[in-house]
């Protein structure tokens, strides 16, 4: 068991099902675990069948589910970023300041990024209140940005805080015989606030990245343009130092499926040699297609026995 | 010899403050003129995206508001004014 599992995959192949049945497994052996969406467009509340919000739900026991909601998230930030503010300046100052908050809350990637601050919020906090996090991310591409922003971000951060440090470098020089200007930076705290962040970014890099906390499950179907995307994305994550743990192949159809699948099992066959072909190396794991939605903790028990083997080392 | 102490001392103060009007003050104006300069480019990378400029971060970037809140609209009419690059450059290098 790692403590911090990611399930991704292309849309539609089961991700929300077989991260709360991945959740359920773990708490079913006692541990407390944690299952949280970070798509935007939840799902893990019909998976469990219960409303689940931004807060954590207890599910069953040891298992809490939580929804990452953006738009939560953002407005707490820009409410913390008003109070200090207003405790800094004038209130004439923070009504021009409130214009550029709005641009910036709805400027492209303000979503992503108040869900990536939750997340590793959240991954900070393991340990204490859960032994385990169960990720339910997003379409493929969405996630990827998301594990990938810390490494990006931290080259941008680093050339401003450079840049930072020669402003006032130089500020320091000419400050000698400037008594203002020597009191105005005695402490910087662009530069500290810069820092902190840089240091944020690298404990989720370090997070991500140390294959004996963090693993990355794939959820695919016996389907060509399925194939395709996770093997791209296994490729992208390799190189970004992720570790995979695993393949689940979800809806498999089974032999007994009568005469209408006959035929579509005879591809599913050729995209299954593919897969093991191409997959070899990892931890492969097949669901049957059943016989209806999966919902509720009951249907979620039946898959979670089967996903629990994700857990043992390839042999 | 007595009067001489009083006056040596003057004359320092006077040597001090020629020599800071002649040279220091000039040479520091330069350094500080650059240190104002780099500052602007820098909050220029900051806070780009209310130029329009879009900026990968600009939702990390507004926790460093607080801190500029006082200085942004000085800082928004000197970026919106530059008009001639060289002639500021220029400016820089006085050649008196």
């Amino acid at each position: 068991m790692r403590r911090f599992s990611f399930f991704g995959g292309k849309g539609g192949t089961g991700k929300t099902s077989c991260a709360a049945a991945y959740a359920l497994s773990l708490s079913r052996r006692g541990v407390r675990t944690l299952v949280v969406s970070t798509d935007p467009a939840h799902s893990l509340s019909d998976a469990f069948g219960k409303q689940i919000g931004c807060e954590a739900v207890r599910l069953s026991d040891s298992l809490h589910g939580l929804e990452i909601d953006a738009a939560v998230e953002a407005k707490k930030y820009m409410e913390l970023i008003q109070k200090k503010t207003l405790d800094l300046v004038s209130a004439a100052i923070v009504d021009e300041i409130k214009r550029q908050i709005e641009i910036a809350y709805m400027s492209p990637g303000a979503e992503e990024a108040a869900i990536f601050d939750k997340f590793v919020e959240l991954m900070e906090s393991a340990g204490t209140d859960y032994d385990a996090i169960v990720f339910d991310t997003a379409p493929t591409g969405h996630t990827l940005r998301l594990l990938t922003l810390p490494e990006i971000l931290g080259v941008w951060i680093d050339q401003l805080i450079e840049k930072r440090k020669k402003a006032m470098h130089l500020m320091k020089m000419a400050s000698r015989y400037d008594a203002y200007l020597a009191d105005k930076i005695k402490e910087d705290p662009i530069l500290e606030t810069l820092t902190a962040r840089k240091e944020k970014f690298e404990v989720a890099r370090d997070f991500l990245t140390d294959a004996s906390l963090t693993a990355f499950f794939f959820v695919m179907n016996a389907e060509r343009l399925s194939i395709l995307e996770t093997a791209r994305a296994v490729e992208l994550l390799t190189k970004h130092g992720i570790s995979i743990g695993g393949v689940v192949i979800n809806k498999v159809i089974p032999q007994d499926a009568g005469a209408f699948f006959d035929k579509r099992r005879v591809s599913q066959e050729g995209c299954l040699a593919d897969i093991r072909a191409r997959f070899s190396q990892l931890k492969l794991v097949e669901l049957p297609l059943l016989e209806t939605d999966v919902q509720g903790l009951e249907q979620l028990d039946v898959m979670a026995s089967t996903l629990s083997s994700l857990d043992e080392t390839k042999d | 010899m007595k009067k001489l102490w009083p006056t040596l001392k003057k004359a320092w103060e006077f040597i001090i403050l020629f020599h800071r009007g002649a040279f220091v003050d000039k040479r520091m104006a330069v350094v500080r003129k650059e240190a104002f300069d780099i500052n602007d480019n820098l909050m220029l990378l900051l806070f780009g995206d209310f130029l329009g400029i879009p900026n990968p971060m600009s939702y990390y970037m507004l926790e460093l508001l607080p801190y500029v809140a006082d200085d942004m609209e000085s800082w928004e009419r000197r970026i919106q004014n530059r008009k001639f690059i060289i002639a500021e450059k220029a400016a820089q290098y006085d050649f008196d």
